[in-house]
């Protein structure tokens, strides 16, 4: 970390896009061109001068390097000042922080991606870094679910990624979320997941949605015979100084911005239940 | 040139922080009218009080890590453009001067925490290169002390460049560091020397006040049994009187958590870091409600876990407590992390 370790840089919003009632996606360009390198699942501290930082993962893949973009959902102070910003203005970003997925290790595999609600954003640097290089991986599944049709996120990606060549997407609303017209499933995610019925052979799990869901999915993936090593998914304890100083995100000897957010379910296990 | 020094009368003491003064450095001491005795910068010795170690209410942290501090300020200059200016870096040699050894130990973990990584924190690593440290060993235990149970002691040398130990007839002075050695400016060499009598009578004097303290080193299996006791609904009992006011992080030489806020008006605005501490509620609790701490029992299980158990793990077993007690006598509702440590370990072993 350098003298200005806590000075972001600035960034200004050349694109924003909604993608529900209160989730935004903005993709962001340096006001001074630098090299950002960043891997699939590490985060940054987003600032809107006069409000405050939050932490959001970078959702763009490194694959795609030349902006970063995040999802983010209005409903703090930061997050209400961001989302009433338009094209064209500035805000800061400094990062990337933390580790991120084993993309490399999933090499050759079966991947399934399961998002619940803003969870989805989680999920979108890795598996478009998948869908980027997707000769390398096996079969990919996408199983995405809201409370209703009118919280989905990333729906028009979503018809774009089910039309390449071995990439499955379902999609699925809680009961009584559905519209008349909609084509999906009806059902909460663990139980689309377990009438989906994967193999464990060879496959990993990507997991990120909220707390209750995320409890619920490791019952049925235990039932379908995962083991918690397969199973990754990210901690969302909040955060302040990205640094591992500020003490917030500790969990047991476990520092979310430094040594997370990305963990196994393996992992997650040893860690006392405080995420 | 261990055990070599100097014997010092109280006249030379001030003397020699008057020349420290006289050499352009922040000079931080004990100092105080009446009952409250506060570290603070001195502009002449007469106003330190050394005299019975004189446990200074709060610890001299802040001289350090400050309760707030900047960490950028910003200029709106349109709509559409933003000035940022990184804070000013430290330029003032200080010395803190007098400190009980347990707040000097307290100190190398504020050095864990935040040069522990890579390069650090900038800003504190500034202050830190820029500070020495003149310790005052203990003459007199007081009911809450208990440095002996978690590493130190009343003579305790850790994180002290120089050390000042109370001997009949003024005190005797050992140079730690060579940051320590520079701090005598050549003085010593009007000093008289010590001889090893008066090393052993100091000895002898802490070891006095360490049977006060009365209080051995917690067992090395601590951190695994107190972990073992996360589940156990002892914590409920132990955190039934916390109001969680946030003192006992306050008052504490090695809490180092810190939040991050912004403020500004139209025109400009500051980035400042502040203390903050895993016992206030809303620590950990997310913009949409959701609190993986959700009640005191576990805020404060935090509390005693981070010190005592997960820290020690990846810090080569040091404690994040040096046993100052000032939580324990400033509690207003009188908690004592010394017997929720015993009695949770107890829970665990028996």
């Amino acid at each position: 970390m350098s003298a200005s370790g806590y000075l972001p840089q600035l960034m200004r919003i050349s694109s924003q896009r909604d993608e529900t009632s209160d989730v935004r996606t903005l993709r962001l360009e340096q006001l001074r061109p630098a090299p950002l390198i960043w891997r699939a699942g590490q985060f940054g501290l987003f600032s809107v001068f006069g409000l405050g930082e939050s932490a959001f993962t970078i959702a763009n893949p490194p694959t795609r390097g030349d902006h970063i973009e995040c999802t983010f959902r209005e409903v703090g102070k930061v997050t209400t000042g961001l989302r009433r910003l338009s094209v064209g203005q500035v805000i800061g970003f400094r990062g990337p922080y933390g580790n991120s997925f084993p993309v490399e290790d999933w090499r050759g595999k079966d991947l399934i991606f399961v998002g619940g609600g803003m969870g989805m954003a989680a999920l979108h640097a890795p598996l478009r870094y998948v869908l980027d290089n997707r000769n390398e991986y096996s079969e990919v599944v996408i199983l995405n679910g809201a409370r209703g049709v009118a919280d989905l996120v990333y729906t028009e990606e979503m018809v774009e990624w089910a039309s390449i060549r071995g990439v499955k997407v379902v999609r699925t609303v809680d009961p009584g979320g559905e519209t008349p017209g909609w084509d999906g499933e009806v059902g909460l995610i663990p139980q689309v997941f377990e009438k989906l019925g994967p193999q464990p052979d060879d496959r990993v799990v990507i997991v990120c949605g909220p707390p209750v869901m995320l409890h619920f999915m490791l019952q049925s993936l235990d039932r379908l015979g995962f083991h918690p090593e397969q199973i990754v998914t990210t901690l969302e304890n909040r955060m302040k100084c990205g640094l591992g100083h500020c003490g917030r995100c500790n969990v047991g000897p476990f520092y979310v911005c430094r040594d997370g957010p990305v963990i196994t379910v393996a992992e997650l296990q040893l860690l006392p239940p405080e995420v | 040139m261990t055990g070599a020094g100097w014997r010092l009368s109280a006249a030379e003491v001030k003397e020699w922080m008057e020349w420290l003064l006289a050499g352009g450095r922040r000079v931080v001491a004990p100092a105080g009218d009446g009952g409250l005795v506060l570290f603070r910068q001195v502009s002449s010795a007469g106003e330190v009080r050394l005299e019975g170690s004189a446990h200074a209410r709060w610890s001299p942290k802040e001289f350090l890590f400050p309760r707030t501090e900047t960490l950028m300020s910003y200029t709106f200059d349109d709509s559409n453009s933003i000035r940022l200016a990184p804070p000013r870096p430290a330029e003032m040699e200080q010395v803190l001067f007098g400190v009980q050894p347990c707040d000097a130990a307290g100190l190398m973990r504020l050095d864990d925490v935040f040069l522990g990584d890579g390069d650090g924190d900038q800003l504190y690593a500034d202050r830190r290169r820029r500070t020495a440290v003149v310790s005052l060993a203990c003459a007199v235990a007081r009911p809450e002390c208990f440095c002996t149970a978690v590493g130190g002691a009343p003579d305790g040398t850790d994180g002290s460049d120089a050390q000042l130990l109370p001997a009949p007839d003024g005190y005797l002075l050992r140079a730690l560091t060579p940051k320590g050695r520079e701090l005598l400016g050549g003085l010593d060499s009007g000093w008289q020397v010590t001889t090893d009598k008066d090393w052993a009578q100091a000895r002898a004097q802490a070891e006095r006040v360490a049977t006060e303290i009365g209080r051995s080193p917690l067992p090395g299996d601590l951190p695994g049994r107190l972990i073992g006791a996360f589940g156990l609904p002892i914590w409920s009992t132990l955190a039934e009187r916390c109001l969680g006011c946030g003192i006992c992080a306050y008052v504490c030489p090695s809490c180092s958590c810190f939040d991050i806020t912004d403020q500004a008006n139209a025109y400009c605005g500051t980035r400042c870091r502040s203390w903050d501490t895993c016992t206030l509620a809303g620590f950990t609790r997310h913009a949409s409600g959701h609190n993986p701490r959700p009640d005191q029992p576990s805020r404060f299980r935090q509390r005693v876990l981070h010190k005592f158990a997960y820290f020690p793990l990846e810090s080569e077993g040091r404690l994040m407590c040096v046993g100052c007690g000032r939580c324990v006598a400033l509690c207003p509702v009188g908690m004592d992390i010394r017997s929720a440590v015993d009695n949770t370990a107890t829970e665990v072993s028996t």
